[in-house]
Order: structure tokens, then C-alpha cells, then sequence
């Protein structure tokens, strides 16, 4: 069954590269998308989709790849894992999609994994979750840091630039609170150290005094945060200062986002996050974003869908073939390469990013502040 | 000790929060004996209504909150026409499925016209709260609760002491003989409807300053304020407040000393427990059905 | 007697071969058509979806659609057996069926006690039972992750062999599926037929009247509500390893609330309403693609308009417009055994109640009547409007505890025991506001009282069909057996109810009121009716104001007024009792004659 499938689509691969070199013909490469157009995550999802347009637009204009136009091909998750796994399915069926660009949410990409293993073709997602690329399927890349990253990159700036050690760790409970909590705590232990409080909580509530008051009476010097939902984050914020705690805050990338600071206002005052976005911390993010404003009259808060279409697009003309063993082959192959969430260096499951910008909140402004960068 | 108070005053916060919304479902039970799912979306639609006229459109806040409550009558009488009113005669079932129905629809409809994020909406005062020793009370929990106190009292005043309570009241036991007796029935459930949601849009109101109006704002609160009907017994005005508020403290200290993260399980257990042993609630009457 | 030919044994739940020709047929259609499916993608897992989703909605049908009690978890119990496969096989190794069994005996569980715990109370209260639960399953599925892997999920849930035969592939797996929901469906469709599905639908349509048919109420209601959370198990389990991946998010309050729309919308009534529903609902998102953002809202305003316009679903809207006209049932069929229970005007006593109360706090509505009924005797009881009659007999047939006193019946005492019991012992009832099963047919409401547990014929199905059309004869109702009762006229439902109640072989029969709304000719048919039972020797109690039937008919009369008994005689002596006579004197009244 799978050797049908791939001579067919090598024989297919070799009629459309003809047909591009005879006569630039209308045919097009196909990218597949997955992303959510509605449900609770549809506004997210909309900037990711005008991220990938806008690298579309860049690479088609400057020749498009094995000279043949990009079109994308887009399908809504409807912001939940059965549909999200619909949604693959449907771009599954085609077969003359060479690539996809997956979820950046990782219990999607979960639900989707067993299916893009059969389909054998590279898919470029930005869930962080850091074991999505270690479950033994070859055809994952990640553009962006993983939540190991962040976790790492949080405790060495805790011990580093900060030389804070007793930490308060307050997290959803939710997929990505959990991962992140993890993260933490592994580095944290490989320093030696270990937390003086570690907290969960379940996303959406009302109330976090009995959190805000652990976190007072636990002597903590430091508060790490994983917050899922922003509207959280911005409770917890409010009561912290209402009930006068002052400690340092480190959180991960939604205590800096514009929705969270238009709830917490002058609560988040001199926190820092790590981000995989910054819009100062490099020259690609910087005209990227620049080419967003220009079009959408909005800033940009992620550009890993951007990085994505760019890379895989590379990939594709490195291979100067769409067969996803040569893809997978090239993909793995990029080093240095500069995309707009840092520098790319992919390793051999998949990761591409090793680092994290450490942000500012500074009376509103997000300040860029230092990147942490991995080598290992 | 210090914390301990703390954590009390934030639960009997959150729990006036509770009993408001409870007093809406509590009145539409009486009256109509309808369970109204919906009851949720009143106050998300209220919290709406006031980031409309304060955040956008400037109108003072407190002309904004008059005007929301008196919209959201109006709105009441629209949501019982088309939930309630068709259904009347089918049984209590059938209501509860189409107000189910409701609050998917006004949940989706606000997703649409406002998206899914968060907005701020400005404290009812400036001041942020008032520091007593180590505990401190925010402003807007303190507003709650004295809202909370003073409805009570309006209610309690409307139902003995007006005709128009006793007419209401005589709807809500037997409306067969309220008709006999000469009460518009009808007038009195389409009140009954007008002033729960009103109600319900003020809670969503109060709260919106603490927990920003989205359209999810009122999901859980609206299944805690369930909870706390029946913990303090079903249809019952008193139960509906002191249930609001033991919930409150109970989950808020649960959190505090056994588990955050199953916090909203306790609400849950406890609402378990009292169907179980108590069924009637705290001050429910004993359960019985006419032949 | 003349024996019975094809129709009559086609009366419902009859035939133990009902719909299993159907149902094979359907197999062998459901794996043809899985082994042409596509081996992966999305029109697989559209149809896999569709499919367990089917089974789980099926559960709903029993429990809201045959017993009406209102159940928001059932997708809780759909990722019960859901989490039973997917840890089961994935961390602890056993095979799939062996799990699947395990989540459908946890599922099985919890249902019973949460039913157990609630379903006592008036119907709200399950529904907010099933929303606890929901939040709390929600809760402990993230959050006690050494267990269930958390918020990640579950991954690689492998598909089992069966046979000998591996369901790795796509196709075969669905093939697996689809025969189990066509194995549920035909259970579900033929218990709406059989004995039980006949008690949940009373229970359904009015649970005084179940109860006071020999039906236990609760017990009913917690065996359907059972049964949904199993169905909700196994619809789960099998989705477990059709999508290979689970985790808690898919099983929340909102899917629940989906589930409960797929009932509604197809028909909760009936198994292909579900199956409708579903498979509708699973295609409306497809459908509705155009329609973005307010596809939700779309949704929302749509179940209210169904609620509206179709109350009875797509499916109860197409099968009331396509439904043949049933052909009447011919033939003789054996008689009424009115006789079994009968001898002549004994002094045997049937129903002795002694010191008699009812109170309700300080109304005292019954207040220590004596009074004792004796077989093959029409015994009236009379009096004033609120002089406690109805109250009477609610505390006789059990629908109120007595406040004191003692009420003995063919020898036992059942002063305590529940409504159905004192059925089940032989006492039958009619109710002065008519207390049918609407939304059965009136044969079905025959077939109730004929199998009350403890009849003669109780416990063969066709003997029940017999007996209940004999009870029609009886009435002359046989014409309209298979039209649904609600569509009767206020006569006729009486009629039923009467006839519900003879077909129960009663030892007494309580008839509250049973002139109150008919029309002056109803009123002489029913004279006659009840001048044929006496005639039979059927020991009867009446309560009616309409002094003409009540003179007419009775043998004994008992007078109430305040709650207490002032008089007690013979019809002669009794109407001309002074206090009797002051007692309806002081309340003019038209029928008082």
C-alpha cells in the first residue's frame, strides 16, 4: 500500500517537474495548512494565516520554488483535536500536496501525528511540547523553541542575570502548563535546585488568592509562571499586587502578549518572559514584521507560520526534488539559517530552534533583552 | 490567621458573586419552574453591554450600568418569547433544551461580533480596595457584597410586602389558582423573566471588572451558581445567598489547604454530597409531588 | 375460542424474531460498504466518528428519549470507556475487548450510583447530577496524571484482532464499528418494545400513573439511566481505537451538550432518530463551512427551532408523515377473567382502612376514616368538594404517606409499601384528572396494566397482547389500538385508563371521579360500563359527585366532609342521613340531584 502510494507520487512528482521546466505552466506546489478559522483560537489563528501568506507572497515573487508557484491549501481545525485530525485527513487525501504546516498546539499535533506518519511528508508545526519530535516519526520539524527551551532558558536567566534561586512555580495544568512545569523543574534539578513551591491550577478561574498567598508565605524569590489563558494570568497578576507581593516574575510567552497587558495593566509592570517572537531581537523578525504592518495595519505576535512556508520552501529547492525523503534529507540539513524566531540549526529530531529571547515589560513596552541560545 | 481571613473574604467575594447569579435561576424556578441554561449568557451579555457603553461609546459608568439593566429587561422578554413561551405546555424538558439552545447561540453570536479575547472594564471605584492589618479588601468585592446584601433585602421587600410580590409569589405555587384568582400569569412569568435577567446582566456587571468580559466569562460561574441552588436548597431565595456564599468560602479555602488544582471539584463534591444525604438543601422544603 | 392468527402476535415486543432478518441484513450491507471505504483519511474518520458517536448517542435514547430523564454526561461516560481502551491497552497491556469490558462495568457503575443517588428526586435533578460528574471526570482526567497521561492524552491506542483476524486496517476496524451500531441499534429499537422499554416510556409520559400501574419509578429510571452510561462506554471504547488518540478535551460539557442535540435533533424516540441525528451533526460542520464564525450560533438558534417546529425530531417528523396505517388486529381472543377474582356479594373484606389520616401540617384532609370494602361490592365514596376524597385514595394507592392509621388489603398490610407494590398486590386506579401515556400507543397503555407484575399473563408477551385487547373489547376500544392515546378525545382516554386498569386482573379498582368532564352521553356509556363490571363481580371503588351513577351503581355508600366519615351505610339509608343531607345542602352544587 505505501509503495503504491510513493511511486505513484514520484511518478507524479516527475510529470509536474516537467511540466514546470516546459512551460511554466499554471501548475502550482501545493502546501497543505492546518489552522484553526474558527473556534475559541480562530484570532491567533487568523495572524498565523497572514503570516504564511505574507512568506508565500515572498517566495513566489522571487521565483517560487522549482519555479513553480506556491498555492496554499488550507484547512480549519476548528480549534479542537478531532478537528484538527479531520482536517488533516482531508489534506491527507491529496496527493499532490509536497508539505504541511501543522498545529501550535501541541495536543493537536498529538492527535495528528499517527496520521502524518503514514502520509510520509514533511510537516513544519510550532507545538511546543519538546516529545512531539522525539516520538519517532522522522516527518516533524519545529519552528519554534520547545518548552525545554523556555524552561531552560528561564531557569538560566534565574540564575544567571537575575541570581535568584528559591522559586515559586505557578502553572496551568493544562498540555502546555504541564510540559512547561517539567521543563523547570528538570533544569532547575540539573542546577541543584529545587523549587519552594510548585503550584498548579485548572485554566479559567476566578479567583487565585489561595495561590497569590502560597506564593507570599513560601519565601520565594522568584515567581516562574506558565499561564495557558490570559485572562488568568491578568487575575493572578492583579491580586498578587493587590495583596502586595513584589517578587521578581519570569512567566512564559502569554504574560507579555497585548491581550494580557490591556487586562493586567500596570500589574505586569517589570515582569520578564521569554519570547520566540521579538520583533527587536533580530533583522529578519524586524522586516518581517515591518511587511505585516505594511499590509495588515497591525503588529505581528508570532512568526513561526512565516519561518515555516520559508524553510520547507528551502528544503524543497535544496532538494531541487518534492520527494520527501530528499525534503526531510535538506530540512535537516539547514544550518544558520535566519528565520524570524532566531537562528536556525536543526538537529536530528526535527528541532530547529535552540533558543529564547528574555523580554522586558517596561510600563507597557515590551523591551528586548537578552536571547539565550543552546548549542546542545 | 491572617490568611485565613483573607481567604474568607475572597470567598465570601466570589460567593456573592455565586448568589447573585443564583438568585436569577431561583426566581425563573419559582415562577415559571423553568431551569434556565441561559442564565449564564444574561450576565455575559450585561458585562457586553456596559464595555459598550463605557468602553466604546464613552457613557458615564454608572448611566451605562442603569441603562444595561434596563436593556437587558427588555432582552429577558425577548429570550422568554422565543425559549419559554412556545414551549410552555411541553413540560419542563423541552424548555430546558431550547435555553441550552439559547446560550450556544448568544455565546456564538457575541464570539462573532467581539471575538474570543478578553476586555478590561474599569472597577466600580478608583480606590482599589481598603488594607486592614495583613488583609486586604478590594473595592469591587467589597461592592459585590453589599450589592449582593442590598438585593436580598429589595427582593425580600418585593415578595412580602408588595402586591405585586404576593401576585408573583401566588404564580409561583399554584398557577392554576393564581389564574382562578384573577393574576395574569402570564404578565407575572413575563416579569419574573425581565427581572431575572436583569438581574443576571447586573451580576455579569459587578463582576466584570474582576474577571474581564469574555464570552466565556460565565461558564463556570453560572455551573457553581447551579450548585449553589441546590446546595442551598432548590427554589429557595435564602438558600440561593447563604449557598452562594458557603461555596465560596468552602472552595476558596479548599484551595488554600488541600488542592488548587481540584478546586472546582469541591463545588462539585459538595453539590455530590448534599444530593445524596440532603437532597432539599440547607433550606429547602422536603421534596413531594402532587397526585 | 378461535386460535390467533399473524397480526394479533405482531403486537409489539411479541415476536422474538422482530427486526433480526433487518438487522443482518444491515450487517452484511455495513461491512460491504466498510470494505469499500477508504483504508485512512477523512472520509474514514468522518464515518468512525459518526459511528461510536451513534452508539453513545443511542445511550441518550434510552435514558431521554424512552425514560425523559434529562442526562448531560454522556459524553463522560463515552471517554470512561474511551480512557478504559486507551489506558488499558497502551499502559497495562490487556486486550482490547478485556478493556472495553472493564470501561463499560466502571461506566456501568458510576451510572447506577449516580442514578441510584438522584434519580429519587424530580427530573432537574439528574441533570444536575450528570453536569457535577462531567466537571469532575473533566477534572481528574488532567489532572491525575501518573494515571491518565494528563492533558497530553493518550496516544497509539492499537486496535484489536478478532478472531485471529488483525483490525490494524482502517477498513476492517470500521467494520468492527459499524456492526457494533447496528447490534446496538436493533437492542435499543426492540427494547422500546419489550416490557422494560414499556415501563421507562410510562415512566416518561406520567410517573404517578406508572407507579399506581405496578411500575417501580425509580428502579426504571435508574436501570435506563444504566443503560445509557453502557452504551456511552462502548460507543467510547470503540472510538478510542478508531481515532488512536484521546484526550480529555474531547469529552467535556460541550460534547456532551453536541451528544444531547444529536438525540433532540434526530428523534429522541426512537434508535434511527439517533442514528439521524448524529450522523447529521457530524456532516453539519462540513456543511455549514460557508457559514465560518456563526456556524455555532447557527447551531444553537437550530436546536431551539427543533425544540420548536419539530418536537419529535427529524426522524419523528419523517416516520409521522410515512407511517403506514397499522391494519386493526382481527379475531377473537379469550375474555376478560373478570370471574377469577369474583365470587358473589360476600362479607369477605378486601380493603379494610382503619383510623385513617392525612395531614398536611395543619390541614387535617383525612382524619381517622374507617371503612372497609367488600369483594364483589360497588363501594362509593362521597361528599363535598375538598372533603378529602381524592386525598383518600392517594394515601390508599400510596402516592401519600399516611399520617396514621392502617390500611390492610386482601389480608396485607401495605400501609407502608410503595405505590407499585400495592399495584403489584392487586389494587388498580383511574385518576380524576386522566393520567394516560400520551405518547403511546393505546394498546402499549393496555399492555402496562396486563403485565403488572403478579397478573396471570404477566410473563408471556402474547398472552399480555391478548389479555390487554380483551380489555379493549371490553371497552370497545379495540378499533383504536395502535393510534397513539394523546390523539384521543377526553371519552376515549378515559376508556383507556379503564381498560389499563382491567387488564390488570385487579382485585379492586379505585375510580376517582370517572365522570368528571364527560359529555351527558359519555356519562350513560359509562354508566353502562360500570353497570357490565358490577355485573361481573368486579369489586369496585367510586368517588363521584354525579349522584344519578353513584345511586345507580352502588352497593355501599360512604360519605366524607372535613376529612372525617359521617355517614356509612346503604345507599338508602345514607342519602336520607341527616347531616348527609345538610352536608350538600350547604354547598349547592349541580350535581347534586
Amino acid at each position: 500500500m505505501l509503495l503504491t502510494r510513493r511511486s505513484a507520487l514520484l511518478s507524479a512528482a516527475a510529470v509536474s517537474t516537467f511540466a514546470a521546466g516546459g512551460a511554466r505552466a499554471a501548475e502550482t506546489m501545493k502546501i497543505g495548512v492546518v489552522s484553526p478559522l474558527t473556534g475559541p483560537v480562530a484570532e491567533p489563528g487568523r495572524i498565523q494565516l497572514n503570516s504564511i501568506r505574507i512568506a508565500a507572497e515572498k517566495i513566489n515573487a522571487a521565483g517560487g520554488v522549482l519555479g513553480q508557484q506556491i498555492e496554499l491549501i488550507v484547512e480549519d481545525d476548528q480549534s479542537t483535536n478531532p478537528g484538527a485530525v479531520l482536517a488533516f485527513s482531508r489534506l491527507a487525501e491529496r496527493k499532490e500536496i509536497v508539505g504541511f504546516v501543522g498545529s501550535i498546539r501541541s495536543t493537536q499535533m498529538n492527535a495528528m501525528a499517527p496520521d502524518m506518519l503514514k502520509v510520509g511528508k514533511p510537516v513544519m508545526f510550532g507545538g511546543t511540547d519538546p516529545t512531539l519530535t522525539k516520538l519517532g516519526n522522522p516527518w516533524l520539524f519545529r519552528c519554534r523553541p520547545n518548552d525545554g527551551y523556555s524552561g531552560r532558558v528561564i531557569v538560566s536567566f534565574i540564575t544567571g542575570s537575575m541570581k535568584l534561586k528559591k522559586v515559586a512555580l505557578i502553572h496551568s495544568t493544562d498540555a502546555f502548563g504541564t510540559g512547561g512545569k517539567n521543563a523547570i523543574l528538570a533544569n532547575l534539578e540539573k542546577m541543584g535546585l529545587a523549587p519552594v513551591l510548585v503550584q498548579g491550577y485548572t485554566n479559567n478561574q476566578p479567583d487565585f488568592s489561595p495561590v497569590v498567598l502560597a506564593v507570599k508565605s513560601s519565601g520565594a524569590d522568584v515567581i516562574v509562571s506558565y499561564f495557558t489563558n490570559e485572562p488568568d494570568c491578568a487575575v493572578f497578576a492583579r491580586q498578587l499586587r493587590q495583596l502586595g507581593v513584589r517578587t521578581p516574575w519570569v512567566g512564559s510567552p502569554s504574560i507579555q502578549s497585548p491581550v494580557t497587558r490591556g487586562l493586567a495593566k500596570n500589574a505586569l509592570y517589570g515582569t520578564y518572559a521569554v519570547a520566540d517572537f521579538v520583533e527587536d531581537s533580530n533583522p529578519t523578525a524586524k522586516a518581517f514584521a515591518d511587511a505585516y504592518r505594511a499590509k495588515h495595519k497591525e503588529s505581528p505576535d508570532s512568526g513561526w507560520t512565516y519561518d515555516a512556508l520559508t524553510i520547507l520552501a528551502k528544503g524543497i529547492n535544496d532538494a531541487k526534488s518534492t520527494e520527501p525523503q530528499k525534503i526531510r534529507a535538506a530540512i535537516l540539513a539547514i544550518k544558520k539559517f535566519p528565520g524570524t524566531e532566531g537562528e536556525y540549526n536543526f538537529d536530528q529530531f526535527g528541532d530547529g530552534l535552540h533558543g529564547y529571547n528574555i523580554v522586558i515589560n517596561n510600563n507597557d513596552k515590551i523591551d528586548y533583552k537578552e536571547h539565550i541560545e543552546f548549542t546542545d | 490567621m491572617n490568611d485565613f481571613l483573607q481567604l474568607v473574604f475572597q470567598g465570601l467575594g466570589i460567593g456573592a458573586i455565586y448568589a447573585l447569579v443564583s438568585l436569577g435561576f431561583v426566581l425563573l424556578i419559582r415562577a415559571a419552574s423553568v431551569v434556565n441554561f441561559g442564565q449564564g449568557e444574561f450576565s455575559m451579555l450585561g458585562a457586553y453591554l456596559l464595555v459598550v457603553f463605557f468602553n466604546l461609546w464613552g457613557i458615564p459608568y454608572l448611566i451605562g450600568m442603569v441603562l444595561s439593566v434596563i436593556i437587558m429587561a427588555g432582552f429577558g422578554l425577548i429570550f422568554a418569547y422565543c425559549t419559554y413561551w412556545p414551549l410552555r405546555f411541553r413540560g419542563g424538558l423541552p424548555v430546558i433544551i431550547s435555553t441550552i439552545g439559547a446560550s450556544i447561540f448568544l455565546q456564538n453570536m457575541v464570539l462573532f461580533l467581539y471575538g474570543p479575547s478578553s476586555v478590561p472594564v474599569d472597577d466600580l471605584f478608583d480606590t482599589p480596595g481598603i488594607q486592614i492589618g495583613e488583609v486586604f479588601l478590594a473595592s469591587q468585592y467589597l461592592a459585590i457584597i453589599v450589592i449582593a446584601a442590598l438585593l436580598v433585602g429589595l427582593q425580600y421587600f418585593i415578595f412580602e410586602k408588595t402586591l405585586l410580590g404576593k401576585k408573583l409569589q401566588a404564580t409561583s405555587q399554584d398557577k392554576e389558582m393564581a389564574s382562578l384568582l384573577g393574576i395574569p400569569v402570564v404578565l407575572m412569568i413575563m416579569i419574573t423573566f425581565a427581572y431575572s435577567s436583569a438581574l443576571g446582566g447586573l451580576a455579569g456587571m459587578l463582576v466584570a471588572p474582576i474577571l474581564f468580559v469574555s464570552v466565556n466569562m460565565a461558564g463556570i460561574i453560572t455551573l457553581k451558581a447551579f450548585a449553589a441552588n441546590i446546595i442551598g436548597g432548590y427554589g429557595s431565595i435564602p438558600g440561593a445567598i447563604l449557598g452562594g456564599l458557603a461555596l465560596g468560602v468552602a472552595e476558596t479555602l479548599g484551595a488554600a489547604y488541600i488542592s488548587v488544582p481540584y478546586k472546582d471539584a469541591f463545588a462539585f463534591l459538595m453539590l455530590l454530597a448534599f444530593l445524596m444525604v440532603r437532597p432539599q438543601g440547607l433550606f429547602g422544603e422536603k421534596i413531594s409531588e402532587k397526585a | 375460542m378461535t386460535a390467533l392468527q399473524g397480526p394479533v402476535l405482531q403486537g409489539p415486543g411479541a415476536n422474538p424474531w422482530r427486526g433480526l432478518p433487518a438487522a443482518g441484513l444491515a450487517i452484511v450491507v455495513v461491512i460491504a460498504a466498510a470494505s469499500i471505504a477508504p483504508a485512512q483519511g477523512y472520509y474514514l474518520n468522518i464515518l468512525m466518528q459518526a459511528a461510536t458517536y451513534a452508539i453513545g448517542v443511542l445511550g441518550l435514547v434510552v435514558v431521554l428519549g424512552y425514560c425523559g430523564q434529562i442526562s448531560i454526561a454522556q459524553a463522560a461516560f463515552f471517554g470512561l470507556g474511551a480512557y478504559a481502551v486507551a489506558l488499558g491497552t497502551v499502559d497495562f497491556h490487556i486486550n482490547f475487548f478485556v478493556a472495553l469490558f472493564i470501561g463499560v462495568v466502571i461506566s456501568g457503575v458510576c451510572g447506577l450510583v449516580l442514578g441510584l443517588g438522584t434519580l429519587r428526586l424530580g427530573g432537574h435533578y439528574l441533570g444536575m447530577i450528570t453536569i457535577s460528574f462531567q466537571q469532575i471526570l473533566t477534572l481528574v482526567l488532567t489532572n491525575w496524571i501518573d494515571f491518565t497521561h494528563g492533558p497530553d492524552g493518550v496516544r497509539n491506542v492499537p486496535r484489536p484482532n478478532v478472531f485471529g483476524v488483525s483490525l490494524e486496517d482502517g477498513r476492517a476496524y470500521l467494520g468492527l464499528i459499524l456492526v457494533a451500531a447496528v447490534l446496538v441499534t436493533l437492542f435499543v429499537w426492540r427494547l422500546k418494545a419489550s416490557r422494560l422499554g414499556r415501563a421507562m416510556q410510562a415512566v416518561r409520559d406520567n410517573e404517578l400513573a406508572a407507579s399506581t400501574s405496578g411500575i417501580n419509578v425509580y428502579g426504571t429510571k435508574v436501570v435506563a439511566f444504566g443503560i445509557s452510561a453502557v452504551l456511552g462506554a462502548i460507543g467510547g471504547g470503540l472510538f478510542s481505537g478508531g481515532f488512536r488518540y484521546i484526550s480529555p478535551d474531547q469529552f467535556s460539557f460541550g460534547d456532551s451538550i453536541v451528544m444531547l442535540t444529536m438525540a433532540l435533533l434526530g428523534g429522541a424516540t426512537s434508535p434511527f432518530g439517533a442514528l439521524v441525528g448524529t450522523v447529521v451533526l457530524v456532516l453539519l460542520p462540513e456543511w455549514l463551512r460557508f457559514l465560518k464564525q456563526i456556524y455555532l450560533a447557527v447551531y444553537g438558534a437550530s436546536v431551539i427551532l427543533i425544540m420548536v417546529f419539530l418536537p419529535d425530531g427529524l426522524w419523528g417528523f419523517v416516520d409521522a408523515r410515512t407511517r403506514k396505517r397499522v391494519t386493526t388486529i382481527t379475531g377473537a381472543v379469550p375474555p376478560l377473567p373478570l370471574l377469577a377474582q369474583k365470587g358473589e356479594a360476600t362479607d369477605e373484606a378486601v380493603l379494610v382502612v382503619a383510623d385513617l389520616a392525612k395531614h398536611f401540617g395543619g390541614l387535617k384532609a383525612v382524619d381517622g376514616v374507617n371503612l372497609t370494602v367488600r369483594r364483589g361490592t360497588v363501594h362509593a365514596l362521597i361528599g363535598p368538594n375538598g372533603s378529602g376524597k381524592t386525598t383518600f385514595i392517594n394515601v390508599v394507592t400510596g402516592l401519600y404517606e399516611a399520617t396514621g392509621g392502617k390500611i390492610t388489603f386482601v389480608g396485607q398490610d401495605i400501609t407502608t409499601l410503595a405505590p407499585h407494590r400495592r399495584n403489584r398486590a392487586g389494587l388498580a386506579r383511574t385518576y380524576q384528572n386522566i393520567r394516560v401515556f400520551r405518547g403511546m400507543t393505546v394498546l402499549e397503555n393496555v399492555m402496562i396494566g396486563a403485565e403488572r407484575q403478579g397478573n396471570d399473563v404477566a410473563h408471556d408477551p402474547k398472552a399480555v397482547v391478548l389479555r390487554a385487547l380483551a380489555a379493549l373489547d371490553f371497552v370497545e376500544m379495540r378499533g383504536d389500538a395502535h393510534r397513539l392515546v394523546g390523539d384521543l378525545s377526553y371519552g376515549h382516554q378515559r376508556y383507556v385508563e379503564i381498560a389499563r386498569a382491567l387488564a390488570s386482573s385487579p382485585h379492586t379498582l379505585l375510580l376517582d371521579e370517572p365522570a368528571a368532564g364527560l359529555n351527558l352521553t359519555e356519562k350513560v356509556e359509562l354508566g353502562n360500563l360500570l353497570k357490565r363490571l358490577k355485573g361481573h363481580g368486579l369489586t369496585i371503588m367510586i368517588i363521584d359527585h354525579d349522584m344519578k351513577l353513584v345511586e345507580s351503581v352502588a352497593d355501599h355508600i360512604t360519605v366524607l366532609n372535613f376529612g372525617k366519615r359521617i355517614a356509612d351505610g346503604t345507599p338508602q339509608d345514607v342519602l336520607s342521613h341527616p347531616d348527609v343531607i345538610a352536608a350538600y345542602l350547604g354547598e349547592p352544587r349541580n350535581e347534586a340531584a
